[in-house]
């Protein structure tokens, strides 16, 4: 996604975020990979199990689908059904999309403001292990506020098109 | 309430993430009938609670990593080495290994990405008709969605795992029931293939026992793969997720330690894509998992069923409602979005007229499966319009004779249950 019309500080601040979400989203699924093999071979081989780490496993999941989907937000390849729209004049279809890219800016701050909410009601609580609960669920907020900054990125760029400011690609 | 229906509707229409919509419409939903919308995110949450899921990253990653290697190429050669002096056999070959290369990579295009610039070429130069050659690469980038360990697979077991249906729906037994159908669909197409031969003189390759030696030696480290996945699940010797793991953990070595074709300073770039496909797949279950909730409190699908019991009286009317209702959906949604929104809402019907669980889920991908070369949709249709440089229109012409046997197929196996069930000792 294109930040060179966007000033530099923020620029900088958007890269080094995109950096951080895709170093978290490798990091965790080299994890994923690592901890779900050892947890074989020792099933396997040495009939041990470690409880702990069939929930890490299962929490990495989530964590893991939530930074992919931001990941896909930032590149537009979230799933979506595009029939009107692809017949539409390019500056026209660039209008409809800051719609959809502002109402699917809402439901993810309404989804940010309950997993906030979520989590403060779960205060206190474990998730596993010595896990607490604030930190496996940390991921929800922070995700669909991702998600909003991204589509709020993408809407700049789609009313500008649709002003004819930037030209379409 | 319909007014609302009919905003999202035009709002899915107008291209907005399909995750946003259903989330709408579930917070919609809930606080209507005043729920604290929390539950929404509680819902999304419990995907890590779900131990199956595991193995949709897992293999995910792995078919990347496959796609990006060699090892197409390399399972085009041993298969043609094996198959190709068949007449017809070079059709058959492209089926096979579309088909092989789609269950583990999932239906998300990659097939053709990868191998149909490949085959294409090589199946004019065998002397096919260009029409039956376009068609086939562009079809065959879908088929083999029925065999393990194909994601729509296991994301069909997962959504009907939270129905409570009373009745069991193990991923382990859905691979199994689709191994049958699968075939029909492969041989039907390859029946097409040697029809194809008529009037031509397509001369017959010979087999050679050296190339088939030769073939197998260089793929020898991808050949134990299938074995261990599948010979792994059926035999009960892995939990899916397990199979999955040792895939990823083997062709990770394989491809990066063994063959090094991808470097390990790309290896980032390969997870990093293959988790943007898991993240737009699992964030729609992840807000399905709200609806359905929401559906089933409202008992939603009992209502329909009801209402659909006074029109629809048997089975065999029911199931032809069914494939054509899929057909359509298929023409609009693609497979994944389709099976989290649908099946909670058509499986308690189904059972209801008595259709086993399994059963339905392999009419409901058998049949699903010819959307991908329908428009508007088609993704098949457009991927092979951009890869192989033709217009979308000729590519639609060229698959006309292949949708029509596939929906052939479909309906066998709608109609023949034992082909999905047979095998696994039910009925």
């Amino acid at each position: 996604m294109p930040t060179r019309r966007l000033p530099p500080a923020l620029a900088r601040l958007i890269h080094i975020v995109t950096w951080i979400e895709n170093g978290l989203l490798i990091a965790l699924l080299a994890l994923m990979v690592s901890l779900a093999g050892a947890q074989i071979l020792l099933r396997n081989l040495f009939d041990v199990s470690i409880l702990d780490v069939d929930q890490l496993l299962r929490l990495l999941v989530l964590w893991v689908a939530l930074l992919g989907a931001v990941a896909a937000s930032r590149e537009g390849k979230h799933i979506r059904v595009d029939v009107i729209s692809r017949w539409f004049p390019a500056r026209v279809r660039a209008g409809t999309q800051a719609l959809t890219d502002i109402f699917t800016i809402g439901v993810c701050l309404v989804l940010a403001w309950q997993a906030v909410r979520f989590i403060r009601a779960e205060a206190g609580v474990t998730a596993f292990g010595t896990l607490p609960g604030w930190i496996a669920e940390l991921i929800l907020p922070v995700a669909f506020a991702l998600i909003a900054l991204r589509y709020s990125l993408l809407l700049a760029h789609h009313v500008r098109q649709s002003l004819g400011r930037e030209e379409i690609p | 309430m319909i007014l609302t229906g009919l905003a999202l509707l035009l709002l899915v229409l107008l291209g907005t993430p399909l995750f946003a919509v259903i989330a709408a419409s579930a917070l919609l939903a809930f606080s209507r009938a005043d729920v604290d919308l929390t539950v929404v995110v509680i819902e999304v949450y419990r995907l890590a609670e779900m131990p199956v899921l595991l193995a949709i990253p897992l293999f995910t990653f792995a078919g990347y990593l496959l796609a990006e290697s060699r090892a197409p190429q390399r399972l085009v050669r041993i298969t043609n080495a094996l198959l190709g002096w068949l007449p017809g056999g070079l059709a058959a070959v492209v089926l096979v290994v579309c088909a092989l290369f789609t269950a583990f990579t999932g239906a998300s295009g990659i097939t053709i990405v990868a191998l149909g610039a490949l085959l294409y070429p090589a199946l004019m130069q065998a002397g096919y008709p260009e029409r039956f050659s376009l068609g086939l690469i562009t079809t065959s980038g879908s088929i083999g969605l029925l065999f393990a360990p194909s994601l729509p697979l296991i994301l069909y077991g997962v959504v009907a795992q939270q129905l409570n249906i009373g009745q069991p729906v193990s991923i382990g037994d859905l691979f199994i029931a689709g191994i049958l159908p699968g075939i029909l669909i492969i041989l039907l197409l390859a029946v097409w293939g040697l029809w194809q031969r008529r009037g031509h003189d397509i001369p017959l390759a010979r087999f050679s026992a050296r190339e088939a030696l030769a073939a197998v030696r260089v793929a020898a480290w991808e050949l134990p793969l299938p074995v261990i996945v599948l010979g792994g699940i059926y035999s009960g010797f892995f939990a899916v997720s397990e199979a999955a793991a040792v895939t990823a953990l083997y062709v990770l070595i394989v491809e990066v330690i063994i063959h090094r074709e991808i470097r390990l300073a790309d290896l980032p770039k390969v997870m990093r894509e293959s988790m943007v496909l898991v993240g737009a797949i699992l964030i729609v279950l992840g807000m399905s998992l709200a609806s359905t909730n929401y559906l089933l409190d409202a008992e939603i699908p009992v209502k329909l069923f009801a209402y659909i019991r006074e029109h629809v009286h048997d089975a065999v009317g029911f199931l032809l409602l069914l494939s054509l209702f899929l057909l359509l959906l298929g023409m609009m949604l693609d497979i994944f979005s389709a099976l989290v929104i649908m099946v909670p809402l058509i499986l308690p019907i189904a059972v209801g007229y008595g259709i086993h669980p399994i059963h339905l889920g392999i009419i409901f991908l058998a049949t699903m499966e010819i959307g991908y070369l329908l428009p508007p949709i088609g993704m098949n249709l457009f991927i092979a319009s951009y890869r192989l440089n033709r217009p979308v229109l000729e590519v639609f012409r060229s698959v006309l004779p292949f949708i029509a046997i596939l929906i052939v197929a479909a309906l066998v196996i709608t109609y023949w249950p034992w082909l999905s069930l047979g095998l696994l000792g039910y009925r």
